[in-house]
């Protein structure tokens, strides 16, 4: 994941490569990030000392540990971001310290293909030009709208777990193709671009769906035949049940 | 500079371009769409370019866009379109392509090539009896820069109308859905959306690139790397199942088709 954040600052220019630097137990990775100009530290204190935005990557478990580490390195320049999952503000916090200037982001798994959904929450002294950065940041690899915290388990719901439901929705899509008669491959390339090329009119247009919709139906058409079959077998409420139950389960795991 | 030497030079300056001039038939939103596309990804120019469109209002926005127009081919269109184009790409509504082949037939010699376009986000065309291989290249030429080009068979052509030409509906309605669920569970509406179409790009976008060598990375595979056990996802994509979404949408891409196959 942060080797992907860190391409897609570069390769869309908001970064360049000598702006970043990183480190990880392992020397392998590091390398990794040395082989498109990033820079290697060789601890997390060296990270910060040369950083204005620092970006924790770890596994939730060491997010804590990793702060408590560098805490007393971390100055009124330092922007904290955190991409763990799960991670409060509280507890990123309480291992920071209370005056520190904390974002909590949750991106999701398309972040690996630069077109990530993601939404950011502010804590501690966090002000809105960290909000601009951040967004600044993660608008080169996607999208960022902002939240309050408590509404960031919706958000799990809808971007953290949608994308296995667009993978359900093409992979059906694709079995309709191939019921109709077309070759399993020809009917997943149509099927994912079909879906790619929808979506991206939603946001390019900025038009509402259901007026996008109207736009494509027409009159005893294939495609108004095709979606009458959809709202017949109760599409819709599958897919709000599915946002609705992720969310809850998502509510249930962070209080664990 | 000698005309004809620049002319030369401009065809130099665009080697992934192809040199024929291309006509559009009508020219809605997809004309239009292709159009823009062909003049930003180089493969063509807008002085290479014309249409042959209806309504005043959709020849002035041909005008717009800097390329030749001429008036509704049924009306005496087609002559100077067919003299002024190599490539005819024909954008009408079904219901028209019969009178306007009529219209463009007396006007049609050996170096015309036609394309019939599908509606959808992907173009699928099909090679008629007297098109050459060379004709295949050229439309995949065309239709590659602007996204997605498959040669299908003609036989294939409803089912691809059922998929990729009616899609784009199908998808709506699963963006919007996804947004009430998010609305639902407490977002707000602007922001339900936004995060909802993002995501379907997203996910849609894994499928096609996250193998990184232009191969497919199958759904399901993508799907079981991202359902940890107990996880919030897998809890989601139970509803799915529980809903039986994955029936609804084979139905409704074989209803298109058969609507399709009833129309042609």
């Amino acid at each position: 994941m942060a080797e992907a954040l860190a391409r897609g600052f570069i390769a869309k220019g908001v970064l360049q490569a000598g702006d970043i630097t990183a480190n990880d137990p392992s020397a392998d990775r590091k390398k990794v990030f040395q082989s498109f100009d990033a820079n290697a530290a060789s601890s997390n204190v060296e990270v910060v000392e040369n950083s204005d935005i620092v970006f924790l990557a770890v596994k939730p478990q060491f997010v804590q540990p990793v702060l408590k580490e560098v805490r007393e390195h971390l100055t009124d320049r330092h922007t904290v971001v955190s991409i763990a999952a799960g991670k409060t503000l509280s507890s990123l916090l309480e291992a920071a310290g209370g005056d520190k200037r904390i974002v909590r982001v949750m991106p999701n798994t398309p972040c690996l293909v630069g077109e990530t959904a993601s939404a950011m929450c502010l804590g501690g002294r966090a002000n809105e030009e960290d909000a601009e950065a951040v967004r600044k940041l993660f608008s080169a690899v996607g999208r960022i709208v902002q939240v309050d915290e408590k509404l960031l388990s919706a958000v799990t719901g809808l971007s953290g777990s949608g994308p296995a439901y667009v993978f359900l929705v093409i992979e059906a899509l694709a079995d309709g193709g191939v019921r109709a008669g077309l070759p399993r491959d020809i009917a997943v390339a149509l099927a994912a671009q079909t879906v790619l090329g929808s979506a991206k009119m939603v946001l390019d247009t900025g038009k509402h769906p259901g007026l996008l919709k109207d736009m494509v139906t027409s009159p005893g058409g294939t495609t108004i035949a095709g979606y009458h079959e959809l709202e017949k077998g109760g599409v819709r409420a599958g897919l709000i049940n599915a946002v609705l139950a992720a969310t809850q389960r998502a509510d249930e795991l962070s209080k664990l | 500079m000698e005309a004809a030497a620049q002319q030369e030079l401009a065809a130099q300056a665009q080697p992934s371009g192809l040199r024929e001039r291309i006509g559009f038939v009508g020219a809605g939103q997809m004309g239009e769409a292709l159009i823009r596309g062909f003049i930003q990804s180089g493969v063509s120019t807008a002085a290479n370019l014309s249409a042959s469109v209806r309504s005043e209002e959709r020849q002035r926005a041909m005008q717009q866009l800097g390329i030749q127009v001429f008036g509704n081919a049924l009306l005496g269109g087609a002559e100077a379109l067919c003299e002024a184009s190599d490539i005819i790409v024909l954008g009408v509504k079904p219901q028209y392509l019969d009178s306007i082949l009529e219209a463009l037939r007396p006007h049609l010699g050996a170096r015309h090539l036609i394309i019939s376009i599908a509606a959808g986000a992907a173009s699928a065309y099909v090679l008629g009896n007297h098109a050459t291989l060379e004709d295949g290249e050229k439309a995949y030429a065309l239709f590659s820069s602007v996204g997605l080009a498959i040669p299908v068979e003609e036989r294939m052509m409803d089912a691809v109308t059922g998929l990729s030409g009616s899609g784009p509906a199908y998808v709506f309605l699963a963006i919007e859905a996804l947004a009430d669920g998010a609305v639902a569970a407490g977002l707000p509406r602007d922001k339900a959306l936004a995060l909802a179409a993002q995501t379907v790009s997203g996910a849609a976008r894994m499928v096609l690139e996250a193998a990184g060598d232009n191969s497919l990375t199958h759904p399901a595979v993508l799907k079981d790397k991202v359902t940890s056990p107990a996880g919030t996802t897998i809890v989601g994509l139970a509803e799915l199942e529980s809903a039986g979404v994955r029936g609804a949408l084979i139905r409704a891409v074989k209803a298109a088709a058969r609507r399709s196959e009833e129309m042609g």
